[in-house]
């Protein structure tokens, strides 16, 4: 095997004392960013990118990868102890996390995530390991249909799961389609939406959405029903960090699940937020435990967690065999390969072996240093839950509002984070789903784009997305996931079965 | 006292208001096929159609007093919309005053309001936590990461 090779001399370099210090380093303020709502990887790459100037690249991409890998971990501490998501693909994260954390076991909570992440994360490397050259090829037949499939297919698998009433979620879904189109449309270039408002051009990030959605919508939600009166008592436990992985293997099929669906969208460029909310929509319906989904089901944390981790690793790979930046991240980070005189695709992996196979080997070493620096801070955040609801509680709104603010420096998102704040308490307490609706706001423009694009190649024929073996099999794949769950009903309405009348199934 | 069908036509009413806004505003997008594909308006066009049907049905249902939480009568009692003040009213007076005296003061001022003047904590604690929680604003976000927090219009008259 070349490969394996090759890998055993990239970690000749990246397993260096100096490497290894950037590494540490990296992924602490990866997990700081991470942590602190509004700022992410994309932030803190941008700023350590002018300090990398000077190094060699191996190193340099050593340190914005580690950093990289510790904004993935920090993310989903807060959407775990709070219920504000750090990153757009740790919103599924907080559909179990959050409950299991306020039930009083956020360090489970976040070590069954963070083990979870960390699987994910291993599978996306060995897949780089293997299939670099196999992978750039399956992307390269990526074009606009296939994209529009693949958006299809993560919609498919997430929608229609949730118990809520059905013309509820279409309108929260139309809902969240329509947000993401305020601004500037991609294709045609002409403003829509905004009402005349300037500061709408830029649109509604879907940041300032999840905040108020989420953050202050949830704080609503735990003042109205006295939260504050029963204090999460969750004493520091070292040992429950180490129960919670031990029980990681108890989920086996479910951890290879997420990592393969993470694997698939991170390559086919889908990322690692649509991979998120389709694992967990996926694992809802196979999961025996799938009723009790979002009521803080171990398998509802690792079905994201796994899958979004296998993408973020495995969307690396585009960006360094094609120049096809997956995520922003990424994007800033071949911004900086080229900058220090690399350019990214397929010639990169013949001409700079040392750099290409340097991070590969970091991404393992990379890994386990963050797995291990973020199980250590596990008490240190689980031990945030015990500050009572009072402190806490003005403390989330001003990180919302503080979060709003920087994205993009408005203030008009501030004001709108509020207005999602009473929308996110009205849809919760009318059991109006909140996850589609979010879904559609991240993915929403993307899969119109994609759309379109491929409504212009085909001068307006549906039959383009039956075109070819790849698209059919994707948009089929959508089909039968869209139609399984109404199949399912009808039968159930056939037997009459009263039973299915009384499921409780929590509404996200 | 707010009642489950009240809200439930509030809220119809505020997702339907919502779609016809989206419907109007596209209409002047253009809607259909020309010549440079599908125009920039039809799908905004579709979903507020899908809104503003949803929205009717939701409306309708909710006034009849049908679906899936008809059993629940009363949705807000007296004491719990008091509560939701308590936690709004203040955030929102919060966002307020931001243009004016800025994110540090105006954070300070609201930590200390909310935590002292309801006697939640002693007043020692609340002046510390309303002094510490701006300055680790300060460092964490201008100057380890750079980014610019409104200073407000009182700070601009004092020259900052």
């Amino acid at each position: 095997m070349e490969n394996l090779q090759s890998l055993l001399h990239g970690f000749t370099i990246a397993v260096t004392v100096p490497h290894l210090t950037l590494m540490v380093v990296g992924v602490l303020l990866g997990i700081l960013v991470g942590v602190l709502p509004g700022l992410g990887a994309p932030n803190g790459v941008s700023l350590l990118l002018p300090l990398t100037f000077g190094m060699q690249p191996v190193s340099a991409i050593i340190l914005l990868s580690s950093m990289y890998w510790g904004a993935l971990f920090g993310g989903s501490v807060t959407s775990i102890l709070f219920n504000i998501p750090g990153e757009p693909s740790s919103v599924a994260t907080t559909f179990d996390g959050y409950p299991m954390a306020r039930d009083g076991r956020p360090t489970t909570a976040l070590a069954t995530a963070f083990g979870s992440a960390a699987f994910g994360a291993l599978v996306g490397v060995i897949l780089i390991t293997f299939l670099a050259s196999w992978v750039a090829q399956v992307a390269l037949a990526f074009g606009p249909p296939e994209y529009f499939a693949v958006y299809f297919l993560a919609f498919a698998s997430f929608v229609g799961m949730g118990g809520a009433a059905p013309i509820k979620t279409v309108v929260a879904l139309a809902i969240g389609f329509a947000i993401a189109a305020i601004g500037i449309d991609t294709v045609s270039g002409s403003v829509r939406l905004t009402m005349g408002v300037d500061e709408l051009v830029k649109g509604v990030s879907f940041v300032v959405a999840v905040m108020g959605l989420f953050g202050i919508g949830e704080l609503l939600i735990a003042v109205e029903e006295e939260f504050q009166a029963r204090a999460v008592s969750s004493r520091v436990d070292w040992k429950e960090v180490f129960r919670a992985l031990g029980r990681l293997p108890h989920h086996g099929i479910a951890l290879l699940r997420s990592a393969a669906i993470g694997c698939w969208m991170g390559i086919t460029p889908g990322g690692p937020t649509a991979a998120s909310f389709m694992s967990y929509g996926i694992a809802k319906r196979f999961s025996r435990n799938g009723a009790r989904f979002g009521t803080g089901e171990a398998e509802g944390i690792i079905a994201p967690e796994t899958a979004d981790h296998a993408a973020g690793t495995s969307a690396l790979l585009p960006m360094l065999s094609l120049g096809i930046p997956g995520s922003a991240t990424a994007a800033v980070m071949m911004g900086g390969l080229m900058i220090w005189g690399l350019n990214p695709g397929p010639m990169l992996f013949v001409d700079q072996k040392d750099f290409v196979w340097g991070l590969i080997a970091s991404m393992y070493v990379g890994n386990i240093v963050a797995v291990a620096l973020v199980l250590l801070t596990v008490p240190v955040f689980a031990a945030l839950m015990r500050i009572p609801f009072a402190v806490i509680a003005p403390l989330i709104v001003i990180i919302c509002v503080v979060g709003a603010y920087s994205v993009s420096n408005s203030y008009l998102d501030v004001v709108l984070m509020l207005g999602f704040g009473i929308v996110g308490y009205l849809f919760k307490k009318l059991h109006y789903p909140l996850a589609p609706l979010v879904l559609a706001i991240v993915i929403g423009d993307k899969a119109e784009d994609a759309f379109r694009q491929a409504m212009l190649m085909s001068k307006g024929s549906l039959g383009i997305f039956f075109a070819n073996r790849l698209v059919t099999t994707l948009v089929l794949a959508g089909m039968a996931l869209l139609l399984l769950p109404l199949a399912l009903q009808i039968v159930r309405l056939l037997r009459k079965s009263d039973e299915a009348a009384h499921e409780k199934v929590r509404i996200i | 006292m707010i009642s489950r069908r009240a809200l439930e036509i509030a809220a119809g009413a505020l997702t339907g208001i919502f779609g016809v806004v989206v419907v109007v505003s596209s209409i002047d997008n253009g809607i259909g096929w020309s010549s440079a594909g599908v125009d920039a308006g039809t799908f905004p066009f579709l979903t507020g159609i899908i809104i503003v049907l949803g929205s009717l049905y939701n409306l309708g249902q909710g006034a009849l007093g049908r679906g899936t939480l008809a059993m629940v009568r009363v949705a807000v009692t007296p004491s719990e919309l008091r509560r939701l003040a308590g936690l709004f009213v203040p955030a929102a007076i919060f966002v307020a005053v931001i243009p004016m005296v800025g994110m540090y003061l105006a954070a300070a001022g609201y930590v200390f309001a909310v935590l002292a003047l309801p006697k939640r904590q002693p007043v020692l604690r609340a002046l510390v936590i309303a002094a510490v929680t701006p300055l680790a604003l300060y460092v964490v976000f201008e100057r380890m990461f750079q980014v610019t927090l409104p200073h407000g219009a009182l700070a601009a008259a004092f020259g900052f």
